[in-house]
């Protein structure tokens, strides 16, 4: 697993730039191309993975659009120009626009690259807007996809009608869905003077890569997902013929929306009072909690399920337990606050490879809403843990225990997770 | 259990030890005190009559209608208001309105009364606790502020008679301790240690009564000293001596054992240090007595019925 590159795709740093030499700068281009070597679908479905930089996004289209695919596989070929495909309607017109800037620099003039720019100019969702504020930029990126004299002669035929200096058709609109709206286009990015060319507004949000929309603002403890919020009502005994329905229900639709997990995981739950929380938040916590176990339970190959032991918080004794069942993956859902001998958990796992046992374990921490202060719930900082608080947040806490398992098919399953967020991603658009 | 400042725990049961930071809670077990309501169903808040006057009143709650006993220490916060605090504990009969002449302000330059509208309730941080109860039955409503003042500059805090300056500005701390600490079902007490040192003993008449107060003990009375003594820096963690799963598990019993055997040295030590205190009585409630107990390592107020203690409130009387 390429867990250095894995590492670096989430971590903030300088976005991509091409100075007017055609010097890039940003990501650190190395890991990227040796991943790329190594299997060009594998790196290209890591561009999914929930987290990751706009810029590093932007590096991973730029190590995918430059260079050839010839003797690529089907297979590659196809998966990568889907995830292309969602990289350039996902990303903000402007990166897409520099990171084509860049490969005409370079001078990288492949079909993918043409199909990729013109997918920039006249179906991301910010085109009209990009054209107007970015008019050089989108000029040289048509006139690199398309041929200067090609790109002039569209548009002055356009402009003319008079289909004798280019066939327009054959050119460009042959490859454009709204016919019209690209001639439209295209008549603007050349439009004279070009101080007359006013920014359009955008009518549609671009594509959502994080499948990280409609959250809300202010987070109650019924508006973090429809099965958290129909555990809200059952965990305090609430039963009723409704609730159960509703639960079924969204149950298969949060399933629907996160990976397998083809291996054998060990859920510690914490089900300690904390995790009931209080006031305007009671139950909150305890609920998504409850949607993550039952959801796991639908996605997970084989799962075990160990309550923290005792009346406090023992989350070290519920992860010796869970040992018992040989589980590829140990993961600890809890609110993070543990009590019996706070340190005990991060003592515990610094003791594993002592007893040659090396599963890995990860904390997952239920929160109530984004805005949580988590630097009193973090109890081993050296032991992988991801938040979670809303029903989107499960399908990304998956692939991150997909990321953290070490058994030997885990490469696989990871490629199989990606391959469905894929999936998912593209039934945005 | 042992006697802990006259007051004889024998039918009481310690549970298992929680410690976050300093501070380690253990839950006290026992026979509930039948006919006591909660502080949520027994005690309100009717009004602020002037600086320094409080009046409570005992309405019972669902057709429940019972004796409350007010917690000791406790104090009340609400917007806009000069938010006050009780020197002492009383008795509040069934229906029975009680002004306290002797409350306190703690917060010193806010105007405007409390009423029975939103408030919540908070119990005096420890290290104000025994100046609070020497000056019970005193009228000044700015007795304390010289003490506040005190124990703002011991937390870093400006020295202003303004306990508001630690209950809100260090609010997200301090109720964490709510959740870091967890009550356990059927718990009607614990003992506080902060470092090596039992600082209080709480005992409720009932499980339910407990639950009420536990938030505004394990955040404010005891939180405030836990979070002061707290180390800054981040300890590597050390890995247990064992080489097989069934010795990291004799490991952590062995450390659990330790731990039992370090609180009941530290709760033994105490009975010692507390010893032979003075106990004046205050009130009468039918056959319960509600006493001030005061001796040179201890103070506090219990509630007994005969050898049987109700209801405590014990700490220590200093903090060094």
């Amino acid at each position: 697993m390429n867990t250095e590159l894995i590492a670096q795709l989430t971590t903030a740093g300088a976005p991509l730039a091409v100075t007017r030499a055609g010097r890039v700068t940003g990501p650190d281009a190395t890991d990227h191309a040796a991943a790329f070597e190594r299997d060009p679908a594998d790196y290209a479905l890591l561009a999914l993975l929930p987290g990751v930089t706009e810029a590093q996004r932007a590096r991973m289209l730029m190590q995918l659009l430059g260079p050839s695919r010839v003797g690529w596989p089907e297979t590659t070929r196809r998966t990568v120009d889907r995830v292309v495909r969602l990289l350039v309607l996902g990303l903000p017109a402007p990166v897409v626009g520099t990171v084509l800037l860049a490969l005409r620099h370079r001078r990288a003039n492949h079909k993918h690259v043409t199909r990729a720019a013109l997918r920039l100019l006249f179906e991301h969702a910010e085109a009209a807007g990009f054209v107007g504020t970015h008019r050089r930029v989108a000029v040289s990126i048509v006139e690199h996809a398309l041929g200067k004299a090609t790109a002039r002669g569209v548009a002055r035929a356009l402009r003319t009608a008079d289909p004798s200096i280019v066939d327009a058709r054959r050119a460009l609109l042959r490859f454009l869905a709204d016919e019209g709206a690209a001639s439209d286009r295209l008549l603007a990015l050349y439009a004279r003077p070009a101080s007359a060319l006013i920014p359009a507004a955008d009518a549609a949000a671009r594509l959502d890569l994080d499948l990280d929309g409609g959250r809300p603002a202010v987070v109650t403890a019924t508006n973090r997902g429809d099965l958290a919020a129909t555990l809200v009502h059952r965990l305090p005994g609430g039963a009723s013929p409704d609730l159960d329905a509703a639960q079924r229900r969204y149950l298969a639709a949060a399933v629907a929306a996160v990976p397998r997990y083809p291996g054998r995981l060990a859920l510690v739950v914490d089900r300690s009072a904390s995790m009931r929380g209080y006031g305007e938040r009671e139950w909150a916590v305890r609920s998504q909690a409850a949607a993550l176990e039952l959801v796991l339970g639908e996605r997970c190959a084989e799962m075990s399920t160990v309550d923290t032991p005792g009346a406090g918080t023992d989350l070290a004794g519920g992860v010796i337990a869970a040992l018992n069942d040989r589980p590829d993956l140990v993961a600890v859902l809890t609110d993070g606050y543990e009590n019996a001998c706070e340190g005990d958990l991060a003592r515990v796992v610094a003791t594993l490879p002592r007893l040659g046992i090396d599963v890995p374990v990860v904390v997952c921490v239920a929160t109530f809403g984004h805005s949580d202060d988590l630097a009193l719930r973090r109890p081993a900082p050296a032991v992988p843990q991801r938040a979670f608080w809303h029903e989107a947040d499960l399908g990304p806490l998956v692939l991150w225990l997909l990321l953290n398992t070490r058994a030997a098919a885990a490469g696989a399953w990871l490629r199989a997770g990606l391959t469905e967020r894929l999936a998912l991603v593209e039934g945005g658009r | 259990m042992t006697s802990l400042a006259t007051i004889d725990l024998a039918g009481f049961r310690l549970g298992t030890p929680q410690r976050v930071d300093n501070l380690t809670v253990v839950p006290v077990f026992g026979p509930g005190y039948p006919g006591v309501l909660s502080p949520r169903d027994g005690v309100k808040l009717v009004r602020v009559d002037g600086y320094g006057t409080v009046v409570l009143r005992n309405p019972g709650s669902d057709g429940r209608v019972g004796l409350a006993i007010v917690p000791l220490h406790v104090g009340y916060v609400q917007d806009g208001a000069q938010n006050h605090a009780l020197c002492r504990s009383a008795f509040l009969a069934p229906g029975q309105e009680v002004r306290f002449e002797d409350a306190c302000c703690v917060q010193e330059t806010t105007g405007g009364y409390l009423t029975e509208r939103d408030q919540w309730f908070f119990t005096l941080p420890l290290e104000l606790r025994a100046a609070a109860l020497e000056l019970r039955r005193q009228g000044s409503y700015s007795k304390l502020w010289p003490a506040i003042e005190r124990f703002n500059r011991g937390h870093g805090l400006r020295a202003r008679g303004h306990l508001e300056l630690m209950l809100a500005g260090r609010r997200a701390f301090l109720t964490q301790y709510r959740s870091r600490l967890e009550l356990v079902a059927g718990q009607l007490g614990a003992l506080f240690v902060l470092g090596g040192r039992l600082v209080g003993v709480e005992v409720a008449p009932n499980p339910a009564y407990f639950a009420d107060v536990w938030p505004a003990l394990v955040c404010f009375a005891y939180g405030p000293a836990a979070m002061h003594s707290r180390g800054d820096a981040a300890v590597a963690a050390t890995p247990y001596e064992a080489s097989t799963v069934e010795e990291l598990v004799a490991a952590r019993e062995a450390q659990l054992r330790a731990e039992l055997a370090r609180v009941r040295a530290v709760v033994d030590a105490a009975a010692r240090d507390w010893a032979d205190p003075d106990v004046t009585e205050e009130e009468r409630y039918l056959d319960l007595r509600l006493s001030t107990v005061v001796g040179s390592g201890v103070a506090g107020q219990i509630v007994s019925d005969g050898a049987r203690p109700v209801y405590a409130s014990l700490f220590v009387r200093e903090m060094n």
